[in-house]
């Protein structure tokens, strides 16, 4: 590098470190204030505890909310990744004007904001009769991140190649033999990236979900209306808790996914 | 054994399958996504023709929603107002988004997964967290606002930062930044080593290697990030909500009120509609920026 390099490196050094500031300061500081408690917006921070994260065990209603979230998390996951899978499979078999079609649609509920996705599920289920539900919620999950999942085991689809499954089906092996015995093992890694990165999509789903979740709410949700009153050390030792959780999920998403990226290429 | 067995994989010609399990079965695979997307799509703009009679909605097809909706010149400001907004984030995310993910590039090869991550962590973390942590910041009581008093810029603390568009806009660029950082850095580092060599070794300064080689390169990553961005923040209804308050209308706050407060379901689809077709252009002018670039 030229010393004038060097210069526009270091310049832009600087941007980062000042953006990753403005990025994680506001969290880590909300993070900390868990443990200190605060009285009329001064806080007291000779006196560090951890009973907000005490009480939070005893209250019922983010309990509850937890497990829907849950709930949804890992139906989200189950069902998006089996119906991923199989149009992946689909279109790594056929590429015709059904799997574009396919890939159209499902690519609109991801690039599309997320309001208009919740608002056209809402007014349909309003119009059909169908009451709000944590199945509802599900449905728009899945709709959100069919495409990622889609998209991943496409990639490692694409990259296994058609002559394993051609060998496969020459020996007599039926769609499902060679789907059970030759694919399934090459997309463990890619289902569980996939897995991983929906469960923490659906995780965090705020503007879809806040459309199609009636009274059962889920953690966000619930989150929300407690931010909208103001700031408490109760919220604040569950927001923490809560991006810790998230903190844990990406980096496992991102170690997941450089693993298979060093081994494709290795 | 039939002759059945020996044929696994070819149909015989002029003979069809009495019950076509497999067809069936991708049918309906394929066809359930579809649906799911496309019904309530297709309903949703449908309701935008539609009108509100008693407090129920009336299925006689007119334009009226879209007519008021331009002649009003309220609603027309909200729009352009939230078009601005959203290029401006846009525009700032692309161009911070671009430095940040050009130095990781540039950096030692270490340092690139660490730095990348880093930048990406904020992506899946919860949306209405970030919001909370920027609120408690920027608020009257907030941490900028003591801090600006401490070091003495301010005398005391200023309502500059809070309940308005400003507010929204410097909320939106940290929110929607790292969905810019990601896809740059992946367009960047599939540039090969062999053509930025290339560039040097014909004697190439670096700005000229820069300008002609890295830019172009990286531009489908880029117009990606901008995209993001712009999208998410045409759209975004909580975001104004909870930085902007009453000064802070925007078009997607005024879309979720009419199913709110309002209760105006039809008027609210007409303006989703008008939403949709901002975004699906953003999409096709973005694509054809992708397609031009990747052709030459």
């Amino acid at each position: 590098m030229s010393p004038r390099e060097r210069i526009v490196h270091a310049l832009l050094g600087c941007l980062m470190a000042a953006a990753f500031a403005v990025l994680y300061a506001p969290i880590i500081l909300v993070s900390v204030l868990a443990f200190f408690p605060a009285l009329r917006g001064k806080v007291d921070w000779s006196n560090p505890s951890v009973e907000a994260f005490g009480k939070l065990a005893g209250n019922a209603s983010i309990l509850e909310a937890l497990l829907n979230t849950l709930i949804v998390g890992l139906t989200t996951v189950a069902v998006s990744l089996a119906l991923g899978t199989l149009l992946a499979y689909r279109t790594s078999r056929r590429n015709d004007w059904v799997s574009r079609l396919v890939e159209f649609v499902i690519f609109l509920p991801f690039l599309l904001p997320p309001i208009i996705t919740g608002l056209s599920l809402l007014s349909s289920l309003q119009q059909a009769g169908i009451p709000r539900s944590l199945v509802t919620v599900v449905i728009g999950h899945v709709l959100f991140v069919l495409a990622l999942v889609y998209r991943l085991l496409l990639n490692r689809l694409r990259s296994i190649g058609a002559s394993i499954v051609d060998a496969s089906h020459d020996l007599g092996a039926s769609g499902w033999q060679t789907f059970r015995y030759v694919l399934a093992p090459s997309l463990s890694s890619a289902l569980l990236t996939s897995g991983v990165l929906v469960f923490a999509l659906s995780f965090d789903e705020t503007l879809i979900t806040v459309f199609l979740s009636g009274d059962d709410s889920t953690l966000p949700i619930r989150l929300w209306a407690m931010i909208r009153v103001g700031f408490s050390q109760d919220i604040n030792a569950l927001v923490m808790l809560v991006l810790a959780f998230s903190v844990v999920m990406t980096v496992a998403i991102a170690w997941l996914l450089q693993a298979r990226r060093s081994r494709a290429a290795g | 054994m039939t002759d059945d067995s020996l044929s696994i994989g070819i149909s015989a010609p002029g003979r069809k399958p009495v019950f076509n399990g497999p067809a069936l079965f991708w049918f309906v695979i394929c066809a359930l996504p579809v649906v799911a997307v496309c019904l309530p799509l297709g309903l949703f703009l449908a309701t935008g023709f539609w009108h509100v009679d008693n407090g129920t909605m009336v299925p006689a097809l007119s334009l009226d929603n879209y007519v008021n909706f331009f002649s009003n010149p309220t609603y027309v400001s909200v729009l352009l107002q939230t078009l601005t907004l959203a290029a401006e984030v846009a525009a700032g995310n692309m161009l911070i988004g671009f430095g940040i993910a050009y130095f990781i590039w540039r950096c030692p090869p270490v340092w690139h997964f660490p730095l990348l991550v880093l930048g990406t962590i904020p992506l899946l973390m919860s949306y209405i967290i970030k919001l909370y942590a920027l609120r408690s910041i920027l608020g009257n009581n907030g941490f900028l606002n003591q801090a600006l008093v401490a070091v003495g810029l301010f005398d005391k603390a200023s309502d500059l930062f809070l309940f308005n568009q400003t507010s929204i806009l410097i909320t939106m660029g940290i929110i929607y930044l790292p969905f810019s950082i990601l896809p740059i850095y992946l367009t960047l580092e599939r540039i090969p080593l062999s053509l930025l060599h290339a560039s040097a070794d014909l004697g190439g300064s670096a700005w000229q290697t820069f300008r002609h080689v890295t830019l172009p390169c990286s531009l489908p990553g880029t117009v990606v990030g901008g995209m993001f961005s712009l999208i998410l923040a045409l759209g975004d209804f909580v975001t104004p909500q909870m930085v902007g308050g009453v000064k802070g209308f925007t078009f997607g706050r005024l879309i979720w009120s009419q199913f709110g407060m309002a209760f105006d379901w039809p008027f609210g689809a007409a303006m989703a509609t008008i939403l949709l077709v901002l975004s699906i252009g953003v999409i096709v002018i973005a694509g054809a920026i992708i397609k031009r670039t990747e052709a030459i």
